[in-house]
């Protein structure tokens, strides 16, 4: 076995419950890297809601929460304010995070309080069978739209960036390298960081969309596919051709809502002791 | 030039999606006929002199069941 998995993951759990060929196991594998690099294991709190990306964490052996479906920022919002020197990060998938959860993505974001959300996406509701999702591609065939999908997809990283979040990148795992990088980028950033991941879903996306079940097939779809930029002005232009912008698209500095939180706190708290407003 | 000493396929946790089969370029792997835990038929290391310990393999595995020991020091531990 790997030794980042021998180190890390929960031996007993094993194996994974992905599917073949899943890119779930990658991002595990490719944060378990950055985790090590950093060595913050012993700080580490993970959650997730529902849905096979949320699933990531469970293997991991660090603190984890399993919260209902699409609570998953909510629930890391909580860890992060009961104890500010955790690393919170949340694993959520396309439906978990931008459907059902895409208001505490939006509130987060906004807060800009110190969490790491990676999103899953495989553009797909892969574990209930195959779904439409919101970040379906147009024309997609799936099983609710049988006849192609006629729906705009939800651009995540988009979301994050006009929601408020400052850091924001986009890979797949087809790039596992930058994604290591960007994940530790995410750990050290203080404030709120989007991390995206396009992965490839053989059996749902793969069977309906794609048309090839082999996950070869859909790795080598998610390299011809995603194009990789440096400035997110670039993002328009390369969605029209039909391709997905992947790269780092966002990364400033702004007060984060859990420092400014027990500033607020302090100063209260000495006015109080000059007998000030209480 | 680096090369591989050994390369493990861990069989209790493989699910045989050849994605290491996929991103060698140097042809290390094959289809086997061995099972996994899992039943599903695993890769083979068909070449191991062509390894060049980029560790690709090892990083795209989904199942994390590979692992790439170098030949020399200054390898992935």
């Amino acid at each position: 076995m790997n030794p980042l998995g021998e180190k890390y993951l929960r031996k007993n759990f094993l194996p994974f419950i992905f599917c073949p060929g899943c890119g779930d196991g990658q991002i595990v594998q490719a944060f378990l890297e950055a985790v090590d690099e950093l060595g913050i294991i012993d700080d580490l709190a993970l959650a997730a809601g529902i849905g096979c990306s949320a699933w990531i964490p469970v293997y991991v052996h660090a603190d984890v929460l399993k919260i209902l479906h699409g609570r998953a920022i909510p629930g890391a919002i909580g860890l992060k304010a009961t104890k500010p020197s955790r690393k919170v990060v949340v694993f959520t998938g396309d439906g978990d995070g931008l459907a059902i959860g895409g208001l505490h993505l939006l509130h987060a974001a906004r807060r800009n309080i110190d969490i790491t959300v990676v999103m899953v996406n495989n553009q797909i509701y892969a574990m209930t069978g195959g779904q439409v999702a919101p970040s379906t591609q147009v024309g997609a065939r799936t099983q609710t739209t049988p006849y192609g999908n006629l729906e705009k997809p939800l651009d995540g990283c988009k979301v994050a960036m006009a929601a408020g979040a400052t850091m924001v990148s986009r890979w797949s795992t087809a790039h596992s390298k930058p994604l290591t990088h960007a994940f530790k980028a995410a750990l050290n950033h203080k404030g709120f960081s989007y991390v995206e991941v396009i992965s490839q879903c053989p059996v749902q996306t793969g069977r309906y969309i794609l048309g090839s079940s082999a996950p070869q097939f859909i790795f080598q779809w998610i390299k011809d596919h995603c194009v990789q930029i440096e400035e997110p002005s670039k993002m328009e232009e390369i969605e029209r051709q039909g391709k997905i912008p992947v790269g780092d698209f966002l990364k400033i500095e702004k007060p984060e809502f859990m420092e400014e939180v027990l500033k607020m706190n302090k100063a209260l708290q000495e006015a109080r002791a000059k007998g000030g407003p209480s | 030039m680096k090369g591989a000493q050994k390369i493990e396929i861990d069989r209790r946790y493989c699910k045989g999606c050849m994605l290491c089969r996929y991103v060698c370029r140097f042809e290390v792997y094959e289809p086997g006929q061995e099972r996994s835990a899992l039943d599903y038929l695993m890769p083979r290391v068909a070449n191991l002199e062509n390894c060049r310990v980029c560790g690709l393999c090892e990083t795209h595995c989904p199942d994390m069941a590979l692992h790439v020991v170098a030949e020399k020091k200054g390898g992935r531990k």
